[in-house]
């Protein structure tokens, strides 16, 4: 069992008897109580979402599930299309992929997660390289310091392009390495 | 109202962690829906001694006894085989302290089940108000709790606030005969009842000592009224003496004056007859918003400065226009960083209090049209049940 304040979005928990995806958490901190947790999720069995709050230390059942490495094909509005080593093709919907959705790129590789043998997840590797596809332009002479500015990464849908924060040297079509853990910017991947 | 107001049971289950807060809110609550709701309340609490300083009824080795009409249990330990029967129809966890799993487990088989609320502590933050009444379903059993938040928006559960309360307010302090012979009960005299009188309660670490240094050496004069046991060091300091109750001494413009610790009533009153008043964590603030005086707040500490969040979170909604009662607020919980100084903040907030004064009754009308929480909370339970 797993303290609500370790639970991380994209994990399954048990609630009531009920696999439920967090799909997204957000913190707060409260009064000596400690943080309050809100958790928008989804019922892995009927899809029917549900919006409740914890304290951090409610604790869990988390579903350890079956994980297959894939590789993203194709948007089939409104499904994602992943498909694995034997050719094998897993749809999940866009509201399953959370944070997934902003790295998302042809071909990239990841891993399905599967409850009951349906695919309703992807997991990031924890550092991926993107493609900056617009920056304001590098600042001359500026290449160190804490200044940052707004970068949009490259990748599959671009309606669903990502703004990270990063230093004021990084120029449009710099290749940088993002932790998707906390998607910060790490460093330019310099060839 | 709540719909079955004659048989309607609520238990309280309070742990006291924060001296006389945790305790002081829950037999306001519990008090409230017993004489004004009709509800038959059983309050669990651990710490019967805290319980009787603002309660001396209270008895302090007593398993069950019934105080105004209020059932009060002590809550010895989480041990404890509990029937469906022995559950109440409305269950309120005050600050999520966990209630005996052996009162859980009689919930579930309860027909109907109990409304399970976890009254959680009082805060000006957005984020409140996006949790406020949202259901937290037990991780494996039938039971769903929701999360109940006082606050100061109509989206949250409003204010502790009994309904005769104001015009008790009211009628004592447009008395001045009442006031004066209230504060010489604790030894006030005729003298220093024209001073600026001054209520102060506290954590520790207020820098009561520069302060205090401040007054003294100020042109108008102050009451100080401190309760026994609070800022006892600095009090020893200016007093040179022990600050027991009756203990008093006057240097420069200041005179400090310990009072003996006074049950809710008391302090109330207390609140009403002073012109400024010092007060700290949840139960004193709110109660001091209702006393219509301009307050400065000593939040309770939380690791990482988070009640600095807090507190600048209140200090937006209640005074985002008056700087030196921002100011003030935040030197007095240690948010205006090493160099600011008591005496620098004191002088805008002193020159400002008329105006300040003026923005607690705006607020209290405020504050009044979001109802009262006990009023606001029975009506949720009753949508649930």
């Amino acid at each position: 069992m797993k303290p609500a304040k370790e639970i991380r979005v994209g994990n399954i928990i048990m609630v009531d008897s009920k696999p439920m995806i967090v799909l997204r958490s957000d913190v707060n901190g409260s009064s000596r109580t400690g943080f309050t947790y809100k958790w928008k999720m989804k019922n892995l069995l009927t899809n029917s979402p549900m919006e409740n709050v914890f304290r951090g230390d409610d604790k869990f059942d988390v579903v350890v599930l079956d994980k297959k490495p894939v590789t993203y094909s194709y948007f089939a509005d409104p499904l994602f299309v992943f498909m694995d080593e034997e050719y094998n093709q897993y749809e999940i919907e866009e509201e399953n992929l959370g944070e997934a959705l902003n790295y998302l790129k042809d071909g990239m590789e990841c891993e399905a997660v599967f409850y009951d043998g349906k695919a309703i997840s992807v997991e990031l590797p924890t550092t991926i390289q993107r493609v900056v596809a617009y920056a304001e332009p590098a600042v001359k002479g500026n290449t160190s310091g804490n200044v940052l500015k707004e970068a949009k990464l490259e990748n599959a849908i671009e309606s669903k392009r990502h703004t990270i924060q990063v230093p004021l040297f990084v120029s449009q079509d710099d290749t940088i390495e993002v932790d998707t853990r906390t998607n910060e910017y790490k460093r330019v991947v310099r060839n | 109202m709540f719909p079955e107001k004659t048989s309607t049971s609520l238990a309280i289950f309070c742990k006291v962690v924060d001296n006389f807060g945790d305790i002081g809110i829950c037999w306001r609550l519990a008090r409230q829906l017993q004489s004004e709701h009709g509800v038959a309340v059983t309050l669990w609490v651990d710490d019967l001694k805290t319980f009787q300083r603002i309660c001396p009824p209270v008895a302090t080795d007593s398993e069950t006894q019934e105080v105004a009409g209020v059932t009060i249990r002590h809550w010895r330990d989480q041990e404890g085989v509990f029937a469906p029967a022995d559950v109440a129809d409305i269950v309120i966890e005050f600050f999520g302290c966990d209630i005996p799993p052996g009162y859980i487990a009689a919930m579930v088989e309860r027909e109907p089940r109990p409304v399970w609320l976890n009254l959680e502590g009082l805060s000006a933050e957005e984020w409140v108000e996006g949790c406020h009444t949202l259901s937290s379903p037990h991780p494996r059993l039938p039971l769903t709790k929701y999360f109940y938040f006082p606050g100061f928006t109509g989206k949250t559960g409003g204010l502790l606030r009994e309904s005769a309360l104001e015009d008790q307010r009211r009628q004592f302090q447009s008395d001045p005969a009442q006031v004066a012979a209230f504060l010489a009960r604790f030894g006030v005299t005729p003298e220093e009842m024209a001073a600026r009188k001054v209520s102060l309660f506290c954590y520790p670490h207020a820098p009561v000592r520069e302060l205090f240094d401040t007054w003294q050496a100020g042109a108008a004069p102050v009451l100080c009224l401190v309760p026994e046991g609070v800022a006892a060091d600095a009090v020893r300091a200016f007093i040179g003496a022990d600050p027991v109750a009756g203990a008093a001494r006057t240097q420069g413009a200041l005179t400090v004056r310990v009072l003996p610790f006074v049950p809710q009533p008391d302090y109330d009153k207390l609140l009403w007859a002073c012109d400024l008043n010092f007060v700290r964590g949840e139960d004193s603030i709110v109660r001091a918003q209702w006393a219509g005086r301009p307050f400065v707040w000593h939040i309770y500490p939380q690791d990482e400065n988070l009640h600095h969040k807090k507190l600048r979170a209140f200090l937006q909604r209640y005074s985002p226009d008056i700087d030196s009662a921002n100011a003030f607020n935040l030197l007095w919980n240690g948010a205006m960083g090493e160099d600011a100084s008591v005496a620098d903040a004191w002088r805008p907030f002193q020159e400002d209090m008329e105006r300040i004064a003026g923005r607690s009754a705006e607020w209290q009308a405020q504050m009044l049209a979001n109802g009262d929480l006990v009023s606001n909370m029975l009506k949720f339970a009753a949508s649930k049940r």
